[in-house]
């Protein structure tokens, strides 16, 4: 086809307005000049517009003041210029993200298996938790918890927060309330350095055991065991440095403070987050489960079959049968679903969750201007997605050259 | 096996015929048995069946007993119209009766040309046609018939009963009537459902500016082919005829719309329930065109039309819709060169537009791939010119291919309409919060109305991934 295009390019005979190469420069070319005309039109009105307004067109305001206090966020200096709100924006959706994915992985995982399960109490409730959270918009299921769960909910209000022991502590350890929640945590003490460092020891260490135990099999046939020696030997090794280090770190307990308005020490949880994670774990849930059915259903039949007839018991025949190569169809739809839920933790906004998007609204509110201020939100989602794309797209090369 | 193979209506041109596959007999146990093989066949499954009954037993108690007992549902019964139609002016309520009746009308009268031309095509391919019994489409509707027992109630007035038993009176009516249309007729029963769509929205949103053109054209499109169906001398006196029938059509309607001059109630005043169904019909719909001519964009053998295309459509897709909410709020008019601002539904329904259209395009780019080459090859070695194997071979298959997934996208997009509260516009949603701050209802729990807005958006986008994954079985996407 193409030496047919070539040929008649060359042709002296044909017109300039019936060459193929002619054209393809000239509508191209066309094309081009409408779309930078329109743009340039939207862009120019744009600034006479903000001009007009008196609202400033540079990215100036990222250096000034942010001007309110970030809710739940001590630390945090009104003062700090606007990139730093930023930032603490950015490292709260990622929070939220990252813990809202492993929930929604290990349920969507437990739920996914059910729905298949032999047991017909098992798989109607998986089935309808599936179908409930499935078809209830999120914004409705974040509201519910940070309303209903929360705000207005069962939990005492701060100054009255229940304050739980674990048996046989001597402190609280749990504080719940409707706004704040404190869970102890680990406070880096002196010899931490040493623990990081046994802690780096012992990933060196499982992996090379793991190395070793594949060139055993590989050689001589012996079980591989890869999974069970690697974490032994990591434990081991990370244990005797926690031992022999000492000091690396204390607990942290939560307290509340002596005017019962704040929760100090321990890790501090407040119920914009816990909504945000909750409420988008269950629902993320709900659609990896359907993508983990569907993978399991989409392995042949005939190899649930063989499993059985070697008399596999159900965990292994999911263990090594079914779950590996399900996986592998199941793997890029369930992490555009986690790039779904990134997405969606801007829904955070209808809780007061201080996550970017909530920021770049009460910052707007504050007399920043909101071109700029959501031409950089934009660019932040922009870049987790980019991001995930791009992982997605070589985790699709590489099972890719697995099967060919 | 013929007699075994059945129709179904999907209003597309040709018939579908879906054998139904044969499927391994269910095995019929007596409650024993079933108890033993499905609750109790090992130790493990018994212990969970023991662990869960309880529990399930508990929760279902607790549920059930504070829908029936705890649950005060003042707050809604009291305030059902704003739900559904938010701050609608009151004295302006009686068009939105209308418009409920006459879509009702247009359904009906669309299901039943769609049986009467899934009967043509069956006695054309000499198959017998089979109707689905009642009971199915009970069972596949029984979500929303359920809510709508529940709306109704909750009513205190004879009022919505009566709207909705006429609706669904005109619409049986209309469905009867349809079914039995000659074949021949068909298209006309479709035109007759273009009319009562557009008939529909004008009746709420009035007849000035440019109404008469929307109702005018499916009435100019249905007299075109009325002429067309007479016999003339010639195909130019033909063509002609059928112009010349257009344009009267187009101008009588022009006329009547200048004499009549009827003021009705714009899309800003659109809110509650009816703000969500409307908006994301609306958003698809606009959104269609703009998706398909980026998705053909981005598969061209064009660069500059491809890089172009894929920018967009990757932009729009990596950040939430809430993002460009709030571009529509802050600062989408600015874009124009104008001063007058925009409504905040007309900002909504242009983000929502932006946003729809990137992933349409990415639906229909789908479809274009599944479609082999072979088609376009075909398509070239009769001469077409590429636009014309475009148009005429590549889209209709991979419209067709497309449906589930478009069916897919209509649904997250109608559960992403709740976003809209976000940025201040009334929806569902948002007149929540327009009944909690009443003074009356301060002191009731605001898990009542969650859970009742919760509970139209399950049925409503329930009964369409069913209804969805029954179009996917028929249509067979992806066993051919």
């Amino acid at each position: 086809m193409t030496t047919s295009t070539d040929k008649r390019a060359a042709d002296p005979r044909i017109a300039w307005y019936r060459n193929v190469r002619i054209l393809r420069v000239v509508v191209q070319s066309v094309f081009v000049a409408a779309v930078f005309t329109l743009l340039f039109w939207l862009f120019n009105n744009l600034i006479n517009n903000l001009d007009r307004l008196r609202i400033g067109t540079d990215f100036g305001f990222l250096g000034r003041s942010t001007g309110f206090q970030i809710p739940y966020d001590e630390g945090f200096d009104p003062r700090s210029p606007v990139r730093d709100m930023v930032l603490v924006g950015v490292k709260n959706t990622l929070l939220a993200g990252f813990f809202g994915i492993l929930l929604a992985t290990v349920l969507g995982v437990i739920i996914g298996v059910s729905r298949l399960s032999t047991n017909w109490l098992v798989a109607k409730l998986a089935a309808i938790y599936v179908e409930t959270f499935r078809n209830i918009p999120p914004l409705i299921i974040i509201i519910f918890f940070g309303f209903a769960v929360f705000t207005y909910g069962p939990f005492p209000v701060l100054s009255n927060a229940a304050e739980i022991r674990f048996p046989g502590a001597d402190r609280t350890g749990l504080i719940l309330s409707n706004t704040v929640w404190g869970i102890p945590s680990f406070l880096a003490g002196p010899n931490i350095g040493v623990f990081w460092a046994s802690m780096a020891v012992a990933v060196v260490a499982a992996a090379v055991a793991f190395g070793w135990r594949t060139r055993l099999h590989e050689r001589t046939g012996a079980p591989e065991r890869r999974a069970r020696w690697s974490f032994g030997v990591f434990m081991v090794v990370a244990l005797a440095g926690l031992v022999l280090g000492g000091d690396a770190f204390s607990i942290s307990w939560p307290e509340l403070s002596e005017t019962r308005r704040r929760v100090v020490g321990g890790f501090r949880l407040n119920n914009g987050f816990i909504s945000v994670t909750v409420a988008l774990g269950l629902y993320t849930a709900s659609h990896i489960a359907e993508i983990i059915r569907g993978s399991i259903l989409a392995v042949p039949k005939g190899q649930s079959e063989a499993a059985n007839a070697i008399a596999l018991t159900g965990f292994q025949r999911y263990r090594y049968v079914l779950l590996p190569q399900a996986m592998r169809i199941a793997v890029p739809p369930i992490i555009s679903q986690y790039l779904n839920l990134v997405k969606n933790t801007s829904l955070g906004v209808a809780v007061a969750y201080a996550e970017i998007t909530n920021l770049t609204l009460t910052s707007i509110g504050n007399g920043r201007p909101a071109p700029q201020s959501i031409l950089v939100l934009m660019g932040v989602y922009l870049m987790f997605s980019l991001t995930i794309s791009f992982l997605l797209n070589i985790y699709n090369r590489r099972i890719q050259l697995v099967e060919h | 096996m013929a007699d075994e193979r059945s129709f179904f209506e999907t209003g597309l041109d040709e018939p579908l015929i879906v054998a139904n596959e044969p499927r391994p007999p269910r095995e019929k146990l007596n409650p024993p048995q079933w108890l033993r093989k499905r609750l109790f066949n090992s130790w493990y499954n018994s212990a969970v069946t023991l662990v869960l009954i309880p529990v399930i037993a508990y929760l279902g108690w607790r549920f059930f007993s504070f829908l029936v007992f705890n649950a005060r549902w003042d707050p809604v019964r009291n305030n059902l119209t704003l739900f559904m139609v938010g701050r609608f002016p009151r004295a302006e309520l009686w068009r939105v009766v209308a418009q409920v009746v006459i879509w009702s009308s247009a359904i009906g009268l669309a299901w039943g040309a769609a049986v009467a031309g899934a009967k043509a095509r069956a006695l054309r391919a000499g198959l017998p046609y089979r109707e689905d019994p009642l009971l199915a489409k009970v069972r596949r509707y029984g979500a929303l018939l359920v809510i709508v027992g529940l709306f109704l109630a909750m009513t205190q007035t004879w009022g919505p009963l009566i709207i909705f038993a006429g609706s669904v009176a005109s619409a049986a009516v209309l469905q009867f009537l349809g079914s039995r249309t000659a074949a021949e007729h068909v298209a006309f029963l479709w035109a007759g459902v273009a009319v009562l769509g557009v008939a529909g929205f004008q009746v709420v949103s009035g007849f000035y500016g440019n109404g008469w053109l929307w109702m005018g054209v499916p009435i100019a499109v249905a007299a075109s082919k009325l002429v067309g169906r007479i016999e003339w001398s010639s195909p130019l006196a033909a063509r002609l005829a059928r112009l010349g029938g257009v344009a009267v059509v187009l101008v009588v309607a022009y006329v009547a719309y200048m004499v009549i001059d009827h003021r009705g109630v714009g899309w800003e005043q659109w809110e509650g329930l009816r703000l969500n169904l409307l908006a994301a019909p609306i958003a698809i719909v606009l959104a269609f065109p703009l998706g398909v001519a980026l998705a053909i964009a981005r598969r061209s053998s064009f660069p500059a039309l491809r890089i172009i295309s894929t920018g967009y459509i990757e932009l729009i897709r990596g950040v939430p819709l809430i993002s460009l909410l709030l571009m529509g709020q802050f600062f989408i008019g600015f874009f124009l060169n104008t001063t007058t601002p925009l409504s905040s539904i007309t900002r909504a329904i242009t983000a929502l537009t932006m946003f729809t259209s990137a992933y349409i395009a990415e639906i229909v780019r789908g479809g274009l791939q599944s479609i082999p080459r072979v088609q376009v090859e075909a398509g070239q070695s009769v001469g077409l010119r590429p636009f014309t194997i475009i148009r005429l071979i590549v889209l209709p298959q991979a419209l067709r291919n497309v449906i589930p997934a478009m069916v897919g996208q209509f649904i997250a997009l109608t559960k992403d309409t709740t976003l809209l509260s976000i940025i201040a516009v009334a929806d569902l949603l948002y007149v929540r919060g327009i009944v909690h701050a009443q003074a009356e209802y301060r002191a009731f729990g605001i898990a009542e109305t969650l859970v009742f807005v919760a509970l139209i958006f399950w049925a409503i986008t329930f009964s369409m991934s069913r209804e969805s994954q029954r179009l996917e079985r028929k249509l067979g996407v992806g066993e051919r």
